[in-house]
């Protein structure tokens, strides 16, 4: 700011106190409105049946109780369902971990003829709505006899158009001469992949760590599709069932306290590395 | 010389085939093919669990089926609705949220943007059971503070006219906090001797925004406006977790009615003619809106 607008228009005190009032009140409306839901999951998990059915509702219970929480593991097989799920969700993003880093490389530091009309095929996937290949993937996978088991599960989920092109972005921001230098001494394009590139890839591989584990871990549509035992449902699917056996409120609070297990590691997650969430949506926003 | 210089290009075009095919052979065995899997299955009469070779060729019967069937132009409706309603009111809350964000020089920013933010990331299918309770018209508490601000209780999911938009609600409660996050990254890329140019000009509030961050966002909200129209036509989840279509069809949307065609009445051909319809006005419409961004 220059000399010369400061004394051009500077407001008075009064009017900034004003200002940032209602600037922190807008904050905590934001606040209360996003929080709420939470709030409610929370107490709902922590009521007994009597509670949930006053009326008026209660805001929250006198007697908090956490035996829901128990309850949740006698009446579905959640362990089992919490398992199957990080089971699933961990060999999906290795998975998409490994193809994205090195297609990424490919198709930033490599030149090769049809490389952008290949980019732009893999690019286009990402339009492409999960329900087209369902029917397909499901036959597919039945004739493999591959329906509810975890190969079933993870199989399509091992790359994906966002991982690929999200390592691109990042690896085109590494100079050049550093793979050069490196190539001058003698390494192959495999150690220059594992050594050189993928120190520096870091921050960029967190975030897709992250985004691939939720995704996967939050992904209803293909376990709904192949999945027909309880042995083998997924966290979001046993969410499901729950609420489709337990309609009665009065059940609410077990199915409250699954839903809040279920969330716990996408939350966790989140609020442990945001930065590199947001940093990851940013260059694929705005570089797209 | 010569002969370590071609070497060390054909190791090198070697690296470029075995980097990529791992991660391309996925996509063209699970996305490619299953595509064109789903396109001839749509020209084709067949049930979930017949072979290929003995589906019967029908050419384009099962797209006239399907338009025929008002169900399905009902559900195509709907879920254009759904995307327009959400289009329209994350967009502008997504600006403003994402300047205030940017400029609010108070505490706790990052907390909102994390608070924000947080519920993109949890199960859709958990936010539905959570809304679904918030919804619930005699124990949930939206229509008891309903009451205390003297309105009229709703009957949101159970009923015609308000189920579709209590939907919306949750999926701009659920995604807002991602856009903004778009948003702010776009923000960040403005010069801001721009807005100091145009404050010594004189220019307000508005006018700046209007003449200066509005024009220089556009590539950011198109990107935002076409991901939000790929994600809001493909709306399943909350769909199937908290209505099934009803109250009267109402909330019925294409990959819901998709959906139950191929799992539950096992019209694995009309189910793909869905699916077709839907890819094509997927991709018909964010080219065309890129396309139109662009001109811009």
């Amino acid at each position: 700011m220059s000399v010369y607008t400061k004394s051009y228009r500077r407001p008075s005190q009064g009017r900034r106190w004003l200002s940032l009032a209602l600037q922190y009140l807008c904050m905590v409306l934001i606040l209360v409105i996003m929080l709420f839901p939470f709030f409610w999951l929370i107490a709902s998990s922590l009521k007994s049946p009597e509670d949930l059915e006053a009326l008026p509702p209660v805001w929250w219970p006198a007697h908090p109780a956490f035996s829901s929480y128990r309850t949740v593991f006698e009446v579905t097989p959640f362990a089992r369902a919490i398992l199957n799920s990080l089971i699933v969700t961990v060999s999906s993003t290795v998975g998409i971990l490994l193809t994205s880093i090195m297609a990424g490389y490919v198709f930033a530091k490599h030149q090769f003829r049809g490389k952008n009309a290949i980019f732009v095929c893999v690019l286009a996937t990402m339009m492409v709505p999960q329900f087209v290949m369902l029917i397909p993937l499901y036959r597919m996978m039945a004739a493999l006899h591959l329906d509810n088991t975890y190969p079933g599960l993870i199989l399509p989920n091992l790359a994906n158009g966002f991982g690929i092109f999200l390592m691109r972005q990042f690896i085109a921001g590494i100079p050049d001469e550093l793979l050069e230098a490196a190539r001058l001494d003698g390494a192959s394009e495999w150690t220059l992949l594992w050594r050189v590139v993928v120190p520096l890839l870091r921050p960029a591989a967190a975030a897709l760590v992250l985004f691939a584990f939720v995704f996967q871990w939050n992904n209803f549509l293909w376990p709904l599709s192949i999945v027909y035992s309880p042995e083998m449902s997924t966290v979001v699917l046993s969410l499901n069932g729950l609420r489709t056996y337990t309609s009665s409120v009065t059940f609410a609070n077990i199915v409250m306290a699954g839903t809040a297990i279920g969330i716990l590691p996408s939350v966790l997650l989140t609020l442990w590395a945001q930065r590199y969430f947001i940093e990851g949506i940013s260059l694929t926003g705005i570089k797209g | 010389m010569i002969q370590r210089q071609r070497s060390l290009i054909r190791s090198r075009s070697l690296a470029t085939v075995g980097f990529l095919s791992p991660g391309l052979g996925l996509l063209i065995v699970f996305v490619a093919v299953p595509i064109l899997l789903t396109a001839w299955i749509s020209l084709h009469q067949g049930s979930m669990a017949i072979p290929y070779s003995r589906m019967r060729w029908v050419g384009l019967k099962n797209y006239a089926t399907v338009f025929e069937q008002p169900i399905f132009r009902t559900a195509l409706l709907n879920v254009f609705l759904y995307s327009l309603a959400n289009l329209v009111i994350i967009l502008p809350l997504a600006i403003l949220l994402g300047l205030f964000l940017y400029q609010a020089r108070i505490y706790g920013r990052n907390l909102l943007r994390t608070v924000l933010f947080l519920p993109y990331m949890i199960p859709t299918v958990a936010v539905a059971i959570v809304w679904g309770y918030l919804y619930e018209p005699q124990y949930g508490p939206l229509n008891e503070i309903l009451t205390w601000l003297h309105l009229p209780p709703q009957g949101w999911l159970g009923s015609v006219h308000e189920a579709m938009l209590s939907l919306v609600i949750l999926n701009v409660w659920q995604t807002l906090g991602y856009y903004v996050v778009m948003v702010v990254a776009g923000l960040t890329e403005i010069p801001q001797e721009y807005y100091e140019a145009a404050s010594l000009d004189g220019a307000g509030w508005w006018r700046r925004h209007w003449y200066i961050t509005l024009p220089l966002l556009r590539r950011t909200l198109a990107f935002v406006f076409v991901i939000l129209t790929i994600n809001t036509l493909q709306v399943f989840d909350p769909v199937y977790v908290l209505t099934q279509g009803s109250p009267v069809n109402s909330t019925d949307v294409a990959a819901y009615e998709m959906y139950i065609t191929a799992f539950n009445y096992g019209q694995a051909g009309q189910a793909s003619a869905m699916a077709m319809i839907m890819l094509a006005i997927v991709l018909v419409l964010s080219l065309f809106q890129l396309r139109l961004f662009r001109s811009l």
